[in-house]
């Protein structure tokens, strides 16, 4: 773990002024790491990071390249693509999680970061949420009716189930745009490896 | 619940397809799962009732995993004569998708069932196209879970529900998806029925089709023959 409890962002940007002003604009609230080139950035990598910044254009290992490798080794982090041109519907496909169009301003920077840091929390609630189904299942898939309604066990899990639902539709919103739905799409089917 | 807002006219219909009064005034944003057996009609249900809708000027749009695209803007345009250029998106995750007469509709393929960031990259395109084109509600149809359950697990289908449920919140739009319960063991149409908002069950009795509707009102409604 890290030192702190805050959130840790790693920074990935070939230019030194522009990776100093997003790290000035986020230090007070995160954790900021910061790589000057895609090998750089992959060797600070490693599971305590929540959110990758990424420049696109940079000299030897592309933005590309890099997000390549973060999915390929299976990290849990979010990555905003730093883009100069407005991407285009297609580039959804590519497996990132966001992008921000340069220049960018320091709210938005902040928004991103926030935005995918709530869409983790809603992937770990979603995984409780469903571990906790799957003991509900299992439980009215062996118990009769009648030892059903006795017993405790499956009654605090109807109210906790109950509670996370609540919670995965209400305070995170949900999925409410466009690229927070396949990104978060994309999400599962990373992870059916198995 | 509150007061002085009309809800009646945000809610929609499902009783014209399906006769039950809990499917009267259903919730925008709610999703439906229709269970039963092989060939007891669940895919007609679920096409039926977009048809409806669509008969009522709303959008349309239907995930595949079966039928060809082709076949499904073909089926939408006899059944529903008045169909408009951006009523329909078909989403066809059949892989082998080659681009045919679809004019008029929105039509994605993708790879295959397991590719959910193509579903989903199709959805978004199939529901941004109907809402361009004024199509401000609509329903949507997932055929069928049973077939996205051979290329990945029932965690990553209850999940997928679980999310898609949530964009169709956002848009407005209600959902229906079928599964055959007879492909299945009990532990996972206990987890994948938890997704949704309503069951509607289908069963076979002495050879006549019989539904029920569950967890839309209190109690779950008497068995009707369909």
């Amino acid at each position: 773990m890290s030192e702190s409890d805050r959130p840790v962002v790693l920074i990935v940007e070939d230019e030194p002024d522009v990776a100093e002003t997003y790290r000035l604009w986020l230090r007070d609230d995160y954790e900021v790491r910061m790589a000057h080139d895609g090998d750089e950035g992959l060797e600070l990598l490693d599971e305590s990071v929540d959110v990758v910044l990424l420049d696109r254009m940079m000299p030897g290992l592309s933005g590309d390249e890099v997000l390549e490798r973060i999915r390929e080794r299976d990290l849990e982090c979010r990555v905003a693509m730093v883009t100069a041109v407005e991407p285009d519907f297609d580039i959804l496909e590519m497996g990132f999680d966001a992008y921000l169009s340069k220049p960018i301003r320091s709210q938005q920077l902040h928004d991103t970061v926030e935005n995918l840091l709530d869409r983790s929390e809603y992937d770990a609630l979603l995984q409780e949420y469903y571990s906790l189904v799957e003991k509900r299942a299992t439980l009215e898939a062996t118990k009769s009716n009648a030892e059903l309604a006795e017993s405790d066990e499956y009654d605090a899990l109807k109210g906790k189930i109950g509670e996370l639902k609540d919670e995965l539709s209400g305070s995170l919103g949900g999925i409410e745009d466009d690229e927070d739905f396949i990104a978060t799409l994309r999400g599962l089917g990373n992870g059916d490896g198995n | 619940m509150e007061t002085g807002t009309d809800l009646s006219e945000t809610m929609y219909d499902l009783s014209t397809v399906l006769d039950f009064d809990a499917l009267e005034s259903v919730r925008p944003g709610t999703s439906l799962l229709i269970a039963g057996p092989a060939m007891s009609g669940k895919e007609a249900i679920a096409f039926d009732v977009l048809k409806e809708g669509a008969r009522g000027g709303e959008g349309a749009v239907v995930v595949t995993t079966n039928d060809r695209a082709a076949s499904v803007v073909d089926e939408f345009r006899t059944d529903v004569p008045e169909l408009g250029e951006s009523q329909l998106g078909v989403v066809d995750c059949r892989g082998d998708g080659v681009d045919a007469d679809e004019s008029g509709a929105f039509v994605h393929h993708v790879s295959s069932p397991g590719d959910l960031t193509g579903i989903g990259i199709g959805i978004t395109k199939a529901l941004e196209g109907l809402h361009k084109g004024g199509r401000d509600r609509g329903r949507l149809a997932l055929v069928s879970l049973s077939t996205m359950l051979t290329y990945t697990d029932k965690k990553t289908v209850f999940k997928l529900c679980h999310i898609l449920s949530s964009r169709l919140d956002s848009a407005g739009y209600v959902g229906v998806f079928t599964i055959d319960s007879g492909a299945h063991d009990d532990q996972t149409l206990q987890v994948i029925k938890q997704a949704f908002d309503g069951l509607v069950e289908i069963r076979e009795n002495e050879g006549a089709r019989e539904a029920r509707v569950m967890g839309l009102s209190a109690e779950p409604s008497d068995w009707q023959d369909l």
